[in-house]
C-alpha cells in the first residue's frame, strides 16, 4: 500500500505487555495499570494519540478536530472535519470540534490562520488531506500489530482497521487502548502519503449537516456578545462628532456622577500612527455595572471635542478627489500583460464608474470581553485574525506577546468586520486600568459610526481593438481607498512573530479582479492610492471585497464593447476566454505569493486550482447561459444580461457566471429583477450543501448590495446609524434563484464571497438588453434608475 | 423589584423599570439566547413571546411586562425539538445563527396564527427579521416544514 515501510517501532512507545513492573512510566498503557475494582490503584487515562496539530484521537474513540479558523457563519469546522475524517476513515459520529484559544505562539505554530477572503478550505485542504491520510497509516500499522496481521492485508474503514484476509477487526478505540502510539508526522513523511481518492470518497461531497447547527436553534451557542466573567463591569462609547480627526478637549461627568451604576468616564486616546491608518479613534469610554446603566450614564457625559477641519469631509469630496486623482495622476502599475500606451491604435471606448461605500452590518454588533488578571490579559471576543492580537494587543498595551491570551467565540456574521479590532483593544485597555474584567459592547449606532466599509471607487476603462476589430488593449484605473490589510492598522507590521519589512507595493486586495482572465495581448491596470478615503473613513475588506467594484466595472465594459462592436455579449466574452498564456492558470504560484503568503500560509498544491482559469470561466458561462435559456424567447419587457468572475484571486478563482432577467419598464421608470441563474465552478466541494448556502448567501449579499446599499459621510461623520436608514435585502422582494454548483476534481477554492461581485453588472447588462440604458455607478436604486432615463441620451439612435 | 415569569419559571429583578426587556434576559437573568441587534426594533434578532405573541424584547419595558407570560428560545422546547426548530435544522438554515432566536420566535408565533401560510403570507410575517447571511430562501422553506410538522407530517 505505502512505498517505504513505517518503522513501527519508532512510533510504538509502548505496546501491551511491555510493562513489567517497577515505576509507572507517565505513557504507561492505561488499561494495564488501572483496576477499577481495586481502590488503591493508580487511574490513568489512555494517552491521546496526536500525530498532527489538527487532531486529537482519544481512547474511547472519538476524534476532536482542532479548529483556528473562526465560525462566521460558514461552518468551517464541518467542512475541515469532512477533510480529516475521510482520510482517517472516522465513523462521522464520532467527530467533534474545538476551537484552542490562541496564544503568542499560535502564528508561527499553525500559520496565520486568519478567516477572510473565502480561504479556509482552499488553504487547509491539502494540508488536513495528507495529515490525515498518513494518521490512517499509522493505526493501520498499529491495528495489524495487534491482530498480529500483515499491514498489507489491513485496511482502515468507519473507525476500525480491518484484515480483509482474515476478516478480523480492531477499533481506534480498542488499538488506542491497548498501545500508546507516539508520533509526530513531519513534512518528509507527507511527501509518499497515499490519499484516499475522490472516486471512493465516502464524507467528503455529503452535504452532512453542519456540526454547530443545533446549538443555534435553541439559544445554547456562545457568541462574542455573550461572554460573561463574574464582577465584570460593562461600557458603552461616547464617540466623536467625526470619524477620525477627533480629539477629547474635555470630559464633564458631574451629572453622570448621579446615576445608579455609573463608575467612570474614561477618555481613550491612541497613537497617531495608529489613527493615521484608520485603525482607531479617540473615544470616551463609559463604565457602569450594568450595560443599560453604562447605556444612560453614556447619554448624561458631555464630552467636548476638537476636531480638524480636514476630517469634515462628504461623499461628494471623496468622489471628486477620487475623480481627480484617475484624470490628473499616473497611479501604480498593478498587473501589466503589455504596456496599453505602446498599443498603437486609437482608443475605441472609453467608460467610467462608480461604486458606493458599503458597511459590513453584521446582526452581532462588535464586543469584546478582556480581564487583566496575574500579569496576564485573556480576551474572550470574536475575531476574524485571532493569531494576530498578541502582537496588535502587545503595541497598544505595552505588554509582551506571550501575555495575551484569545479565547475565540463564535461570530455573528463577519463579512470582513471582525478583522477590526478596536472593542478588543479598548476593553484590554480599560481592564489594565481597572483591574476588572471589562466588557465593552456597540450598540447598532456605534457599529455604524465605527464602520470600516468597503472603499467607494472610482474607475476608469478603456479599450483598443487592430484593424480587425479583435481587442488588443484593455487599461483598467482604479482610485479607492486601500484595505489597511496588509498591516492590520499595526505600527509594526508582523510576519511570523516579527516585524514584517516587505509590504506589498499594491495593496492586492483592494485590486483584484481587475486582473482578469480575458485573452486581450495589453492589459494594463493602473491602481491609485486614495489616501483622503483612508484617512477619513478607515476602509476595511467587505465579503467580495474587491472584486465587487472592479468586476462590476470590468463586466459592464466588456458589455460596452459588444454593444459597439455589434457582438452578442456572451459570444464575446467566450471568444476571449480560450486560456492563452497567462490565463491558463498555471502560473498562479509565480504571480502573487509576495502579498499573500504570509497570512494565508497555502500549500503548494493550492496554486492548482487556477489551473484552466480561462476555459472554465467559458465553461460556467456556458453552464449558467445554458440554464437560463439565454436567448431564448422570454416575457415582454424582461431581458437577460450576463456578468462572469473568477474571484476571489487568481490564486484561488472559484468560476462563476451570472445570467440576470430583469423586467424594464422605461415609461414608468421602473424596473425588476425576475431571475438570477448562477453557475459556479470550486473545484473539488467538501459539503456540497454547506457549499450552496455559501453560495446562496453571496448572491443575496450582490443583489443587496447592488441596488440598496450605499454608506454616505457628512461633515466626516457616517449618516446612516441602524437599519432604518441603511438599506439591504429582506425577505420580500427576492428573485427566483437558480444555483448550478459544477463539480470537478480540481483542488477546491472559497465559496464564501466570489458569486457576490457578478450579480450587480449582470442586472445593469440586463437592463440595458432591455432598454439602451447603461447604469454605471452602485448601487442601482429606483431613483438612480430614473434619473438615467431622464439623462438618457440614446447611444444607438 | 419586578416579577418576571420567564419559560415557565418567577424572577425577581431588581432593574430600573424602563430598562429594555433585552438586558433583563440577556445580563439580570443569563438568558442570552435572546439577542441584541439593533436595539431599535428594526431587526427582529430580540424576538420573544409575550403572552404567545412575538415581541421586539429591545422595545418593551422591564415595567410593562410584570405579569406576563415570556417565554424566549431557551424555553421554547426543552428538549429542542418544536416544529420550526426541527425545521431549521432540516433545512440547515443558520449560517451564523445570530440573528435566528429571533428568526425561530417570530416564526413559532406565526406557525400557532397561521397553520398553512402562502409564500407571501410568510415573506409578510418574517420581513422584520433581518439575516446578513441573507438565509432568506431557507428561513421560507424551513417555515413551510414547520407549518407541515406542525399538522403531523413526518420527517
Amino acid at each position: 500500500m505505502i512505498k517505504k515501510k513505517l518503522n513501527r517501532r519508532s512510533f510504538l512507545a509502548f505496546s501491551a505487555g511491555a510493562i513489567a513492573g517497577g515505576s509507572i512510566p507517565t505513557t504507561a498503557v492505561a488499561k494495564q495499570i488501572t483496576d477499577l475494582l481495586n481502590p488503591s490503584s493508580p487511574i490513568m487515562l489512555p494517552a491521546n494519540f496526536s500525530p498532527s496539530l489538527w487532531f486529537t484521537m482519544e481512547s474511547n474513540g472519538r476524534t476532536k478536530i482542532h479548529i483556528f479558523k473562526s465560525e462566521i457563519g460558514q461552518h468551517v469546522g464541518t467542512a475541515l472535519s469532512q477533510i480529516v475524517a475521510e482520510q482517517l476513515c472516522l465513523d462521522w459520529s464520532h467527530v467533534s470540534i474545538d476551537y484552542p484559544e490562541m496564544d503568542h505562539s499560535t502564528f508561527a505554530t499553525y500559520g496565520g490562520q486568519l478567516t477572510g477572503g473565502s480561504y479556509s478550505v482552499h488553504e487547509m485542504y491539502g494540508k488536513l488531506s495528507k495529515q490525515a491520510a498518513f494518521a490512517r497509516q499509522l493505526l493501520i500499522e498499529a491495528g495489524a500489530d495487534l491482530m498480529g496481521s500483515e499491514f498489507e492485508d489491513c485496511i482502515a474503514e468507519r473507525g476500525y482497521v480491518k484484515d480483509t484476509l482474515y476478516e478480523t477487526e480492531i477499533s481506534y478505540s480498542e488499538i488506542l487502548s491497548e498501545t500508546v502510539l507516539e508520533y509526530t508526522i513531519t513534512e518528509a513523511d507527507l511527501s509518499d502519503t497515499k490519499e484516499i481518492q475522490r472516486t471512493d470518497f465516502k464524507i467528503i461531497g455529503r452535504p452532512i449537516k453542519a456540526l454547530d447547527i443545533p446549538e443555534k436553534v435553541n439559544g445554547a451557542a456562545r457568541f462574542g456578545i455573550d461572554a460573561y466573567l463574574p464582577n465584570m463591569v460593562y461600557a458603552k462609547l461616547v464617540l466623536p462628532p467625526t470619524r477620525f480627526g477627533s480629539t477629547i478637549a474635555a470630559i464633564d461627568q458631574d451629572k453622570a456622577m448621579t446615576m445608579p451604576g455609573f463608575m467612570a468616564a474614561v477618555p481613550m486616546s491612541f497613537p497617531t500612527e495608529a489613527k493615521s491608518q484608520g485603525f482607531i479613534t479617540d473615544v470616551v469610554a463609559v463604565l457602569a455595572d450594568s450595560f443599560p446603566n453604562a447605556m444612560r450614564a453614556a447619554k448624561a457625559v458631555n464630552v467636548t471635542w476638537e476636531t480638524d477641519p480636514d476630517f469634515r469631509v462628504s461623499t461628494n469630496d471623496l468622489f471628486q478627489n477620487a475623480e481627480a486623482q484617475i484624470a490628473h495622476e499616473d497611479g501604480k502599475d498593478f498587473f501589466i500583460t503589455g504596456a496599453f500606451g505602446d498599443v498603437d491604435t486609437g482608443v475605441e471606448l472609453e467608460s467610467s464608474y462608480k461604486t458606493s461605500f458599503i458597511a459590513h452590518s453584521p446582526m452581532e454588533p462588535a464586543s469584546a470581553l478582556s480581564h487583566f488578571t496575574d500579569g496576564r490579559l485573556h480576551i474572550y471576543a470574536g475575531c476574524q485574525g485571532g493569531s494576530l492580537l498578541p502582537f496588535i494587543i502587545s503595541q497598544f498595551t505595552g505588554l509582551t506577546p506571550d501575555k495575551v491570551l484569545f479565547y475565540p467565540h463564535l461570530i455573528g456574521g463577519g463579512f470582513g468586520k471582525r478583522f477590526a479590532v478596536e472593542p478588543i483593544v479598548i476593553s484590554a485597555l480599560l481592564s489594565m486600568n481597572v483591574q476588572n474584567p471589562v466588557k465593552i459592547i456597540f450598540t447598532r449606532e456605534d457599529e455604524f459610526l465605527l464602520s470600516h466599509p468597503r472603499s467607494l471607487s472610482v474607475q476608469k476603462l478603456s479599450a483598443k481593438s487592430n484593424a480587425a476589430g479583435e481587442l488588443v488593449g484593455l487599461k483598467h484605473e482604479i482610485s479607492c481607498g486601500w484595505i489597511s490589510f496588509d498591516d492590520f492598522g499595526l505600527v509594526n507590521p508582523v510576519q511570523n512573530g516579527s516585524p514584517r519589512t516587505d509590504l506589498p507595493d499594491i495593496q492586492l486586495f483592494s485590486a483584484t479582479g481587475s486582473d482578469n482572465w480575458y485573452d486581450i495581448p495589453n492589459k494594463h491596470v493602473k491602481m491609485h492610492r486614495n489616501k483622503m478615503i483612508e484617512a477619513v473613513t478607515g476602509n476595511g475588506a467587505v465579503r467580495s471585497v474587491a472584486n465587487n467594484y472592479t468586476i462590476f466595472a470590468l463586466e459592464s465594459f466588456i458589455d460596452e464593447l459588444a454593444a459597439l462592436k455589434n457582438i452578442d455579449p456572451v459570444d464575446l466574452r467566450l471568444s476571449l476566454l480560450k486560456g492563452k498564456d497567462l490565463n491558463s492558470g498555471k502560473n498562479a504560484s509565480s504571480l502573487f505569493q509576495k502579498g499573500l503568503t504570509p497570512y494565508f500560509n497555502v500549500s503548494k498544491d493550492a496554486y492548482e486550482s487556477s489551473v484552466d482559469g480561462g476555459r472554465r470561466l467559458a465553461n460556467v458561462l456556458r453552464t449558467a447561459t445554458g440554464l437560463a435559456n439565454y436567448g431564448g424567447l422570454l416575457a415582454d419587457g424582461v431581458a437577460q444580461g450576463v456578468a462572469i468572475a473568477g474571484a476571489e484571486e487568481r490564486t484561488n478563482p472559484s468560476f462563476s457566471a451570472c445570467v440576470a432577467d430583469v423586467e424594464v419598464n422605461v415609461a414608468a421608470k421602473f424596473f425588476e429583477v425576475k431571475k438570477l441563474t448562477i453557475a459556479i465552478d470550486l473545484g473539488l466541494i467538501v459539503n456540497p450543501d454547506g457549499a450552496l448556502a455559501q453560495i446562496e448567501g453571496s448572491v443575496l449579499w450582490g443583489l443587496s448590495n447592488g441596488l440598496y446599499e450605499e454608506l454616505t459621510y457628512n461633515e466626516g461623520k457616517v449618516e446612516q446609524t441602524n437599519f432604518d436608514t441603511y438599506k439591504w435585502q429582506t425577505i420580500t422582494g427576492i428573485p427566483e434563484i437558480n444555483i448550478k454548483l459544477l463539480e470537478n476534481s480540481n483542488y477546491p477554492s472559497g465559496a464564501g464571497e466570489p458569486a457576490t461581485s457578478i450579480i450587480a453588472p449582470a442586472i445593469c447588462n440586463a437592463i440595458y438588453a432591455a432598454s439602451r440604458v447603461r447604469l454605471r455607478e452602485l448601487p442601482v436604486s429606483r431613483e438612480r434608475f430614473a434619473a438615467a432615463i431622464d439623462q438618457m441620451i440614446p447611444k444607438d439612435g | 423589584m419586578a416579577k418576571l415569569s420567564v419559560n415557565g419559571r418567577a424572577y425577581f429583578v431588581d432593574e430600573e423599570a424602563d430598562t429594555p426587556l433585552l438586558w433583563v434576559l440577556r445580563e439580570a437573568l443569563q438568558l442570552t439566547g435572546t439577542k441584541f441587534g439593533c436595539g431599535g426594533g428594526h431587526c427582529g434578532c430580540c424576538t420573544v413571546h409575550i403572552n404567545g405573541e412575538a415581541m421586539r424584547s429591545c422595545r418593551v419595558r422591564l415595567g410593562d411586562v410584570e405579569g406576563a407570560v415570556i417565554t424566549t428560545i431557551e424555553g421554547l422546547s426543552p428538549t429542542s425539538d418544536h416544529p420550526v426548530q426541527i425545521a431549521w435544522i432540516e433545512h440547515q438554515v443558520p449560517q451564523c445563527g445570530y440573528c435566528h432566536s429571533g428568526q425561530i420566535m417570530q416564526a413559532a408565533a406565526f406557525l400557532h396564527e397561521n397553520t398553512k401560510p402562502s409564500d407571501d403570507e410568510i415573506d409578510i410575517a418574517m420581513r422584520g427579521n433581518l439575516c446578513r447571511c441573507m438565509t432568506y430562501t431557507r428561513v421560507r422553506k424551513a417555515v413551510k416544514l414547520a407549518a407541515e410538522l406542525q399538522s403531523g407530517k413526518k420527517i
